[in-house]
């Protein structure tokens, strides 16, 4: 199914923008470095934030939201980490990765059915809860555990540090293919819409918004995985904290509705390059860190600031009837 | 009803960790009360804030950002005046970014409509940015070289500031019109709108009053340690938050109850306090560090504190729609 027009025009200005932001960069880069580096270094770099982007998207489309995805790749960090420690082989220890951030996906859409309260207060509280798991977790397992479980044999790094950029780019055709051609995309659109008409319909709201979470596991548990392999030393209390509001603004700036109904994958992905490239360009403008954090937090706030304004008349004609 | 429940719960925890935490058993009453001082001088930052958030979140809002709003007014007073002038250039400054603060996340939620959640996880990392900006990795102390500052950090001045805003609060909050329209707009916006309530204007107070909550307790915070760090308080507004939804105030909007937020951040403290004071106890029985079970507890109890003001504190029929009327859906 193509994307409303809205979102067309929106994919199209961002892909300008990434060019327009490309371009800049290779007028500020220094001698030695290249463009094609930069690309292919921002390909392995984005990976885990776009990759959670998309499962962020299925989950947003179908009108809930994930806050937890970061304390989620804290606990596949921590699960990583500890096989490591005990020298368990290398794709078991990747198994266990992906799955335990997999799991806890599915885990939040079935708590937010179970409990049928928003799934924006269910993942708040797991923000919490599986950070606390992720440190208890390596409590228990790791004897004498000191804050941080350090991956130093580079059997254990393959997926982040040589496979990401092949990874993310499989994933992401994936992704566009499935988006276009296969009908459960169109049920979280119909879902996040409106719940009521899904279930006048005869769908179950439920299961659709299970189905979004267990696609969303999925693709954490991918993003998870490149996270945790690129770094030498997993700190479970510090591991992704924050990592959720980047990937939020990404998919909101990618044209997808905060409140579920509408958007698109490719929007996502070209909203994540967009805010990597501009504070790349701030990198290269000579911005110093503390700044560059500052300007790309307002401007993901007030990206999505202008977008809910553009949703702001439909919504209150929508209230009058 | 509700009230007795959380009060008993509160004595259960107290006896629970005075057990495991090594309170002597020949305790004198003068241990309890230093126990009780150092209880409130701990959360009087979070007393402070608990009553803003009651109000935000029976408008059907929430602040994810008070901690790292409170930081950044503490940053800005460390470093906007120091001695003899703090009085009369810190203190307008803090006062200042507070408003600013507030209003800027009002402004965020009420003119663009971004959703409440969405819109302060944002400023939370943005006022964060900003107080690094203030004063990078340093640790500042002018606090202590302010005449008198000191006495406001004391069980006194914390009691006497408390009980004026709860005291004052309750007291306007209780009887007024505010309360009414503030409360229409947690209800339903939408009539609210039609009722003629000024719904944005409202909304902008709500959030303002946070950030003046914001700057008393960034005062208190500053007046007990003296100094502060850019990375100061991190964590707090989810303690204020489980505290006010324990207390019985629903995330849905439409019921506020400020009584009820005291004795939930008591409830927090006492968990915060005990689990501090168990980690002997927790290093000889436990095979993890008790101070990571703050994590889980606290998130456990804030879905379980939202699960159960929804499911028992809801008024009939409004959770699910009768049949043919429309569904009254609290925004998120």
């Amino acid at each position: 199914m193509l994307p409303s027009r809205l979102v067309l025009y929106r994919i199209a200005f961002l892909l300008g923008a990434d060019a327009a932001f490309l371009a800049l960069i290779a007028l500020l880069l220094p001698e030695e470095g290249s463009l094609w580096q930069e690309i292919s270094s921002a390909a392995v770099n984005m990976a885990p934030s776009v990759l959670a982007g998309l499962g962020m998207t299925g989950i947003i489309l179908a009108g809930s939201i994930d806050l937890s995805i970061g304390a989620a790749i804290a606990v596949a960090g921590s699960v990583f980490g500890i096989l490591v420690h005990h020298g368990a082989p290398p794709p078991a220890c990747y198994a266990a990765c992906f799955a335990a951030a997999w799991l806890i996906s599915m885990a939040n859409g079935g708590l937010v059915r179970l409990l049928g309260i928003p799934g924006i207060i269910v993942t708040l509280a797991g923000l919490s809860v599986y950070r606390g798991v992720a440190l208890m977790a390596a409590d228990v397992a790791i004897p004498a555990f000191s804050g941080n479980i350090s991956v130093i044999d580079d059997a254990y790094h393959g997926p982040g540090k040589h496979h990401a950029g092949s990874i993310l780019v499989a994933a992401v055709a994936c992704a566009l293919l499935w988006e276009a051609f296969a009908r459960t995309p169109r049920l979280w659109r119909a879902r996040g819409s409106s719940e009521e008409a899904c279930r006048i319909q005869g769908l179950s709201p439920g299961g659709i918004l299970q189905s979004a979470f267990f696609a969303g596991g999925l693709f954490l548990g991918l993003a998870a995985l490149l996270q945790v392999t690129q770094i030498q030393a997993i700190e479970p209390a510090r591991l992704a904290l924050g990592f959720e509001l980047p990937v939020i603004g990404a998919v909101v700036l990618g044209g997808t509705h905060i409140f579920g109904g509408e958007g698109s994958y490719l929007g996502t992905v070209a909203g994540a390059f967009f805010l990597h490239f501009a504070q790349q360009l701030l990198v290269y403008a000579g911005v110093s860190e503390y700044w560059r954090e500052v300007i790309i937090g307002a401007a993901i706030l007030g990206v999505i600031g202008m977008d809910c304004r553009l949703h702001r008349r439909r919504k209150l004609l929508e209230e009058l009837t | 009803m509700k009230l007795a429940v959380l009060a008993a719960l509160l004595v259960l925890e107290a006896a629970l960790f005075a057990a495991i935490g090594g309170f002597p058993a020949s305790a004198s009453l003068k241990d309890y009360v230093d126990y009780g001082e150092s209880l409130l001088v701990q959360s009087c930052p979070i007393l402070l804030l608990a009553f803003g958030m009651t109000i935000v979140i029976s408008t059907a809002g929430i602040d994810l950002s008070v901690g790292s709003m409170t930081a950044l007014v503490a940053c800005v007073m460390a470093v906007a005046g120091e001695g003899a002038t703090f009085w009369a250039t810190a203190v307008p400054a803090g006062l200042a970014v507070a408003l600013l603060a507030g209003l800027a996340n009002g402004a965020t939620i009420a003119l663009l409509d971004v959703p409440p959640i969405i819109a302060t996880l944002g400023t939370m990392i943005l006022y964060r940015g900003l107080c690094w900006v203030t004063v990078g990795d340093r640790e500042m102390d002018p606090f202590f070289d302010v005449r008198h500052y000191e006495h406001l950090g004391e069980p006194l001045a914390a009691l006497v500031l408390v009980a004026l805003v709860y005291g004052g609060g309750t007291l306007y909050f209780g009887a007024s019109r505010w309360r009414r329209e503030v409360l229409m707009l947690g209800g339903n916006r939408v009539a609210a709108r039609y009722a003629g309530v000024p719904v944005v204007r409202r909304t902008l107070e709500v959030y303002a009053l946070v950030g003046l909550l914001a700057f008393l307790a960034a005062v208190t915070f500053t007046a007990r340690q003296g100094s502060v760090t850019a990375s100061a308080l991190a964590g707090l507004e989810l303690k204020v938050i489980v505290a006010v939804v324990l207390g019985g105030t629903r995330v849905e909007g439409g019921s506020a109850s400020v009584l009820g937020s005291l004795l939930g951040v008591a409830i927090i403290a006492v968990l915060d306090e005990g689990l501090r004071g168990a980690k002997r106890w927790g290093d000889e029985h436990l095979p993890f560090e008790v101070a990571h079970l703050r994590f889980v507890s606290l998130g456990l109890l804030l879905a379980a504190g939202v699960w159960l003001n929804a499911r028992f504190a809801g008024r009939p029929g409004r959770r699910r729609s009768r049949k043919g009327a429309p569904s009254v859906e609290a925004p998120r």
